[in-house]
């Protein structure tokens, strides 16, 4: 997952909102009660922001991650046994796949991998499809699966 | 429509084709998948599409916020997922869909090519951690040179697991059109199971 323009605009929207909702009730001399509450929705607004940029920093951080395996990892193969979902993250489904992974000098086992697709792709995981992989060199149960 | 069938009509006449009223082939690729029909396409016809390609070539229309139409031909590339799962290169400025609301999506990579003409004419991309190596063997000078002079002008394909649907935005691209869209697509899939198969 990767933040884009509406995500940027979200973010910026609710942080400076959220900021002007607490600041703003104390110039304008509003009583303590009024600024209170507005403050309070101020507030949840900017942790909202907050929220999101937490998570958009997590998800770039592990982009990063999966980049150094990508340029540094052992490349193989990931065969899909099973290909299920019983939950969706803004109308993707979140796949739950069972892989045999086939690592060259580590072997073939069996993995798990939860990744949120696209409808399309979601529908095309199907038992038997053979996907790109690259395993970390140093602990090759740490994986990225190219679909 | 009637004149969309017509030319489906003749298309399919031309080239023993067995033409088909409506077909449903499925959310193979993104565009099909913005179809709120499954991947529905009316008309259509079956058979070999150009030489000895086999596939389907059909009227693709969907609608979102407005109706989009499109002309596709749609066949396989064997063998192509452990290689390249997902490969698009789409018409630079191509709309698919008008209704984007959501703060994250999933992560597509846009390819780097040295050509620009191929840059200035479409935007490719493919799944992240695609092997570079690979791709730009994929993209010899010679298949850079076609896709970037390739008729129909409005061109452009997507190959997602092992499907490969070319694609024009002519609501109705004649038989010609037809014909110069299943050449273009057939030339692109034979390009990438070829490059498969080294």
């Amino acid at each position: 997952m990767q933040i884009n323009r509406t995500g940027v605009f979200l973010i910026a929207f609710f942080g400076i909102a959220g900021l002007a909702l607490c600041i703003v009730p104390i110039f304008f001399g509003a009583s303590a009660e009024v600024a209170l509450i507005i403050g309070s929705t101020g507030f949840i607004w900017f942790l909202v922001a907050m929220g999101l940029v937490w998570y958009a920093l997590r998800s770039n951080k592990k982009a990063a991650h999966n980049e150094w395996i990508f340029k540094n990892g052992i490349k193989g193969s990931a065969t899909v046994l099973y290909a299920g979902s019983n939950a969706t993250v803004n109308e993707m489904p979140l796949m739950k796949l069972r892989l045999d992974l086939d690592i060259p000098g580590v072997g073939v086992r069996e993995v798990k991998k939860r990744e949120v697709m696209p409808v399309f792709i979601a529908n095309r995981m199907e038992p038997g499809l053979v996907l790109p992989a690259y395993a970390n060199p140093q602990n090759p149960d740490e994986f990225i699966l190219v679909w | 429509m009637a004149d969309v069938s017509s030319s489906f009509s003749a298309f399919a006449a031309d080239r023993k084709l067995q033409l088909l009223p409506a077909v449903d082939i499925g959310l193979l690729t993104p565009l099909l998948a913005e179809s709120t029909v499954g991947g529905q396409l009316a008309p259509a016809a079956r058979g070999l599409i150009a030489g000895e390609t086999e596939g389907v070539v059909g009227h693709l229309a969907y609608k979102r916020n407005k109706t989009f139409r499109f002309n596709v031909a749609l066949t396989e590339v064997p063998n192509s997922t452990p290689l390249v799962p997902r490969l698009f290169c789409v018409r630079q400025g191509r709309s698919t869909r008008d209704d984007e609301f959501y703060g994250f999506g999933a992560r597509y990579s846009k390819l780097w090519t040295e050509s620009t003409k191929l840059n200035d004419r479409y935007t490719i991309s493919t799944s992240p951690y695609q092997d570079p190596i690979w791709m730009r063997r994929l993209f010899s000078p010679a298949l850079v040179d076609y896709l970037a002079h390739v008729e129909p002008a409005d061109f452009s394909f997507e190959l997602a697991y092992g499907s490969l649907l070319g694609s024009v935005e002519d609501d109705d691209p004649g038989p010609d059109g037809l014909a110069a869209l299943c050449e273009a697509t057939a030339k692109v899939a034979e390009r990438i199971a070829k490059e498969c198969e080294e």
